[in-house]
C-alpha cells in the first residue's frame, strides 16, 4: 500500500539568518576590516565559513547620539563590534535608572494605600495619563523590536557621569551574551551615525570555536572581569591565597551547553505535550572518571540517576552549585579505592559552567581548604546501595519531594523561580480570596490566574515566578522590563513599554498578558494613528504596597506560598508542614 | 497534619484551655461581689464578636499591613470558641427566658456552628477535590458544561445518520440532555454516594447490549462525555458548598450584631427605667 510522506525541507543551521538580507557589499567591507580580516579564514570548516557567519548570526545597526545600545542590568544574547564612530561606557556607579527607562517601585504612601479601598477603577486597565508617559531621561522612539531609547541632555550627562570611549574594532557585551549574566555597564552612541556590528550568541560561540585570537581575547577578557570575582565568591576559593586563585584560574576551562533560546523550544515542545529534559546534553555522565568539578554558573542543569532505562532526577543545581566534588574528595582521600561520577549532570535549558580539573583541585584547593566546606566521602553503605531506589541514595531532598514532583518541577522548569506561587490544593478552599486581593492591590485588575499545571496536591499558579533566568527580559528593545534595584524582582515599567510582546512571548510560563490599557472615560488609549496601544502587565509581587505580596497575606488556609524554588529544602519544608 | 499545623494546634488548644479556665475562674471569683457582672460580661462579649467581624474587614484591606488572613482565621477561629466561654457566663450558664434573649441566642449558637462546621468543611473539601482530580475554575464551570452538552448532541445527532438508527439519539433525549444541561446529583456528590452514577451507567449498559460495533464506539464517546460531566457536576457541588457556607455564616452575623444593638438599648432603657445604673 503505498504511503503518503508529508515532505519537507531539511532544517538547517541558517535557516533564519539574524538579517534576512545582508548586503554583498557590506559584507566585503566587513571582511576588510579588523579583526575579520586578520582571521585565518582555512580555519573555519567548510559548512562553516566565515562569511556565512557573519552574513547569518551577524547584523549592521546604525545607533544615533545618545542613544542606548545595551543597558546595565538587562539580559542579551548578542554581543557586539563597533565598526564606525564610536560609543561610550557608563562607569560605575553607572547611570540613574530613571534615563534607562526604568523605574524603581516606590511604596505608596499610607492615605494612598488607604484610599485604594474607595480609589480604585471601576474600569479594567485604566491608566492614569502620568503612568503611560514617558519618564524624564528617556524617551523610547519607534515601534516594535527594533524601537530604541534616546538619553536625554547627553551634554549634562557626561558632566555629571564618568564615560569611556569604545572605539572602532572594539568587542562589547560579549560576556553577557556567552554567560547569560546581566550586562554590566550601558553603552549608547557617541556619534551621530555610529555603526555597530550585533553578532548574536551562535555567531559568537562558532567564532570562538575557530578563531584563537577571538578565543583568546574574550577567554582574557572573561578571566579578568568576571572569573575571580565568581570564583571568590564561592566559600571554598575564599580560603585561597592571591597566588593560588591565579593557578586555579589559570586552569579553569569554560563551557557553554543547550540552547540559549531554550524557552521558545520549551513552550513548543510544552504545547505538543512532549517537554522531554532527557533530551538534553550532558554535561557528565555517571560511571565516567571524575576528571574535574563542575561549577554552574549561570543556568540550570538537574543531577540524574539510571533508574531503569531511563534517567530519574534526583535534584537540580542552580548558579553556585557544584558537581563532582563529594567524588573528588572521595578519590583525594582514598586515593586506593577512587570511584567514579555517582550521577550524571544534564542541561536544562541553558547552562554555563566552569570547569575545574581533578589535579588543579588536589594540587591547590583540597589541602588548604576548611574540613567543614568538604563534603563527606562515600560510605560502603551508599556505593553499595540498591540501584532500584536511587533516591534513597541521596536520602535527602529529592526523595523528600518525591519522585513524581522532581520530574514535574523539573519538566516545567519551575526550579527557576524565585517567588513562584504554590497552592497546596489539598488546603486550598478556592475562596479566591488571594485574586481579590491582588485585584484590590493592582487597581481591580488581578495579575495572575489561580490556575496553572499540578502534581498531586502542589499547583504552581499562573504568576511571575521572578525568575533567575529571567527569559522575558531577553531582546526587551527598551528596558521596559527589568530587575528593580532593591530585591532584583522583575518589574515592567509601563510608560516605557511599547507593547512589543517580546517578553509575554518569550516567557515560557505564561505569566505576562498583553493588555488594552484605557483612559478615564473608558476608552482604549490609541496612538496617533488611532491603533489601540498595547501594556505588558504581570505580578509585580506587590512591591508598591505594605506587607509584601497580597495573594500570600491573603490566603487564609496557610495554601498559598511565593517560594523560591531553587531552593529545594525550603519547599521540602513547606510540603512536610 | 504533621510538624508545624500540628504544633501549632496543640499550642493553640492548650492557650485556648488556659484562657478560657482563667475567664471561668473569674466569672466564679467575682459573681457574688459584683451585682452588675452581666453588664460586664455583656459589653466583652460585644467586643469579642466585633472583633470576630473585623476578620472581614481584614479581608477587605488587603493593602494595609494589618497581619495575615491566616492568623486572623486562627484568631477568628480560637477567639469564637472563647467567645462561647464568655456567652454563657454573660446568660448565667442557663437558657434565657425571654424571646428576644431566646432569639439572640439562638442567632448567636447558629453562627458559632455555621463557623464551627464552615471550618471542617473547609478543610476536609479541598483534600477530596484534590483526590479527585479534574480541576476547574468555579468561574469555569457553565462554559466547561455547555461545551460537553454540544459535544454529545452532536454525537447523538451524528449517530442517527452514520448508524440509521435513533437508538443513542433517543436514549440521549430519554435520559441525557437534562443531566447535560445543568448541574446534577448534587447532594449525591456531596455526601459522596454513587448511586445516581451507577444508575446511569447502568442505563448506559444496557443500551450497548443492543447497539452494533460503530454505533458502540459513538456510545463510548459519549459515556467518556457523561464521566467528565460528572466530574464537573462533582467540582461544582463541592467548590459552590464551600462558598455557599459563608453566605449563612456571615449575614447572620451582621444581623446578630444589628439585634446586639437593640439588646444594649433595651437593657439600659428597662434599667435607667428602673431607676438601676450600672
Amino acid at each position: 500500500m503505498d504511503t503518503l510522506h508529508f515532505k519537507i525541507e531539511r532544517p538547517d543551521r541558517w535557516d533564519n539568518p539574524f538579517e534576512p538580507e545582508f548586503p554583498d557589499a557590506d559584507l566585503d567591507r566587513l571582511l576588510g576590516t579588523a579583526p575579520f580580516c586578520d582571521m585565518q579564514t582555512e580555519a573555519f570548516p567548510k559548512s562553516q565559513p566565515l562569511r556565512q557567519i557573519l552574513r547569518n548570526d551577524t547584523r549592521l545597526r546604525r545607533f544615533k547620539k545618545g542613544e542606548i545600545i545595551v543597558r546595565a542590568g538587562d539580559y542579551g544574547s548578542s554581543a557586539f563590534m563597533i565598526v564606525s564612530g564610536h560609543a561610550r561606557a557608563a562607569l560605575p556607579p553607572g547611570l540613574p535608572d530613571r534615563m534607562l527607562g526604568r523605574r524603581q517601585p516606590q511604596k505608596l504612601g499610607i492615605f494612598r494605600a488607604i484610599a485604594q479601598l474607595w480609589g480604585n477603577s471601576r474600569l479594567t486597565e485604566y491608566r492614569r495619563p502620568d503612568e503611560l508617559t514617558s519618564d524624564h531621561g528617556a524617551a523610547p522612539v519607534g515601534r516594535g523590536p527594533e524601537a530604541g531609547v534616546f538619553l536625554q541632555d547627553v551634554p549634562r550627562l557626561l558632566d555629571q557621569h564618568k564615560t569611556a570611549v569604545i572605539v572602532a574594532g572594539e568587542f562589547f557585551g560579549e560576556i553577557a551574551a556567552l554567560s547569560r549574566m546581566p550586562r554590566t555597564a550601558t553603552v549608547f552612541a557617541d556619534g551621530d551615525d555610529t555603526e555597530l556590528l550585533e553578532i548574536r550568541w551562535q555567531g559568537l560561540r562558532d567564532l570562538l570555536r575557530f578563531d584563537k585570537a577571538i578565543k583568546t581575547h574574550i577567554e582574557q577578557t572573561y578571566r579578568k572581569n568576571a572569573l575571580e570575582n565568581a570564583l571568590r565568591a564561592i566559600p571554598l576559593f575564599q580560603h585561597l591565597s592571591e597566588s593560588d586563585l591565579q593557578k586555579v584560574m589559570a586552569e579553569t576551562q569554560f563551557g557553554t551547553f543547550g540552547d540559549y533560546e531554550w524557552s521558545g523550544e520549551y513552550k513548543r515542545l510544552a504545547k505538543a505535550g512532549q517537554a522531554a529534559p532527557e533530551k538534553e546534553p550532558v554535561v557528565a555522565a555517571e560511571n565516567d572518571y571524575p576528571d574535574g568539578v563542575v561549577i554552574i554558573r549561570s543556568g540550570f542543569a538537574r543531577l540524574t540517576k539510571q533508574f531503569g532505562s531511563g534517567q530519574r532526577t534526583l535534584n537540580y543545581l542552580g548558579a553556585g552549585r557544584f558537581f563532582g566534588l563529594r567524588e573528588i574528595v572521595h578519590n583525594w582521600k582514598n586515593p586506593a579505592s577512587p570511584i567514579a561520577f555517582q550521577t550524571s549532570l544534564r542541561v536544562i535549558g541553558y547552562t554555563h559552567t566552569l570547569f575545574i580539573p581533578t589535579s588543579v583541585m588536589e594540587r591547590v584547593v583540597l589541602p588548604t581548604a576548611p574540613q567543614n566546606l568538604l563534603p563527606k566521602p562515600f560510605t560502603a553503605a551508599e556505593l553499595n546501595l540498591d540501584d532500584t531506589d536511587p533516591l534513597h541514595e541521596q536520602g535527602g531532598l529529592g526523595n523528600r519531594v518525591g519522585p513524581e514532583l522532581m520530574e514535574f518541577l523539573t519538566a516545567n522548569r519551575f526550579f527557576n523561580g524565585t517567588a513562584t506561587m504554590v497552592i497546596d490544593l489539598a488546603r486550598c478552599t478556592r475562596c479566591d480570596d488571594c485574586v481579590r486581593a491582588c485585584a484590590a492591590t493592582h487597581d481591580n485588575n488581578p495579575r495572575f490566574l489561580r490556575h496553572g499545571p499540578s502534581s498531586g496536591r502542589v499547583q504552581v499558579a499562573q504568576a511571575c515566578m521572578h525568575c533567575t533566568d529571567p527569559v522575558c527580559m531577553i531582546g526587551c528593545p527598551t528596558g521596559a522590563i527589568h530587575r528593580e534595584a532593591a530585591q532584583g524582582n522583575v518589574v515592567i515599567n509601563q510608560s516605557t513599554c511599547i507593547g512589543c510582546t517580546t517578553c509575554a512571548n518569550q516567557c515560557p510560563y505564561e505569566a505576562i498578558r498583553m493588555v488594552e490599557p484605557r483612559d478615564r472615560d473608558g476608552g482604549f488609549v490609541t496612538d496617533q494613528e488611532l491603533k489601540p496601544i498595547l501594556k505588558a502587565t504581570k505580578c509585580d509581587l506587590c512591591l508598591e504596597q505594605y506587607g509584601g505580596p497580597a495573594c500570600e497575606r491573603a490566603c487564609p488556609h496557610d495554601a498559598l506560598k511565593r517560594m523560591n524554588l531553587t531552593d529545594l529544602g525550603s519547599f521540602v519544608k513547606w510540603l512536610e508542614r | 497534619m504533621k510538624g508545624y499545623f500540628l504544633t501549632r494546634r496543640v499550642v493553640a488548644i492548650v492557650l485556648l484551655f488556659a484562657v478560657a479556665a482563667g475567664a471561668i475562674a473569674t466569672w466564679q471569683h467575682y459573681v457574688p461581689l459584683l451585682r452588675n457582672l452581666s453588664y460586664l460580661t455583656g459589653w466583652l462579649l460585644l467586643a469579642v464578636i466585633l472583633f470576630l467581624t473585623a476578620y472581614n474587614g481584614r479581608k477587605k484591606l488587603p493593602f494595609l499591613p494589618l497581619g495575615s488572613s491566616r492568623a486572623w482565621l486562627q484568631l477568628h477561629a480560637y477567639v469564637g470558641w472563647l467567645s462561647v466561654v464568655v456567652f454563657f457566663a454573660h446568660v448565667g450558664w442557663r437558657w434565657p427566658d425571654g424571646w428576644f434573649e431566646s432569639c439572640l441566642t439562638w442567632m448567636y449558637l447558629v453562627v458559632i456552628v455555621s463557623g464551627v462546621l464552615g471550618l471542617l468543611w473547609s478543610r476536609y473539601v479541598p483534600r477530596r477535590l484534590t483526590s479527585r482530580g479534574g480541576e476547574v475554575l468555579y468561574e469555569r464551570i457553565p462554559v466547561i458544561r455547555r461545551s460537553l452538552q454540544d459535544r454529545a448532541e452532536d454525537l447523538a445527532l451524528r449517530s442517527v445518520a452514520a448508524a440509521r438508527s435513533s437508538a443513542i439519539a433517543d436514549f440521549y433525549i430519554a435520559h441525557l440532555s437534562d443531566f447535560f444541561r445543568g448541574p446534577h446529583h448534587y447532594w449525591s456528590h456531596i455526601v459522596e454516594v454513587r448511586t445516581p452514577w451507577n444508575r446511569l451507567q447502568s442505563k448506559l449498559d444496557d443500551l450497548s447490549r443492543f447497539l452494533n460495533e460503530e454505533q458502540r464506539l459513538v456510545l463510548g464517546q459519549v459515556t467518556d462525555l457523561v464521566r467528565q460531566k460528572d466530574g464537573l457536576d462533582y467540582q461544582y457541588a463541592l467548590q459552590s458548598s464551600l462558598k455557599l457556607w459563608l453566605f449563612v455564616h456571615v449575614p447572620l452575623t451582621y444581623s446578630l450584631l444589628i439585634l446586639t444593638g437593640l439588646h444594649v438599648v433595651l437593657v439600659y432603657g428597662f434599667s435607667l427605667g428602673a431607676g438601676f445604673r450600672p
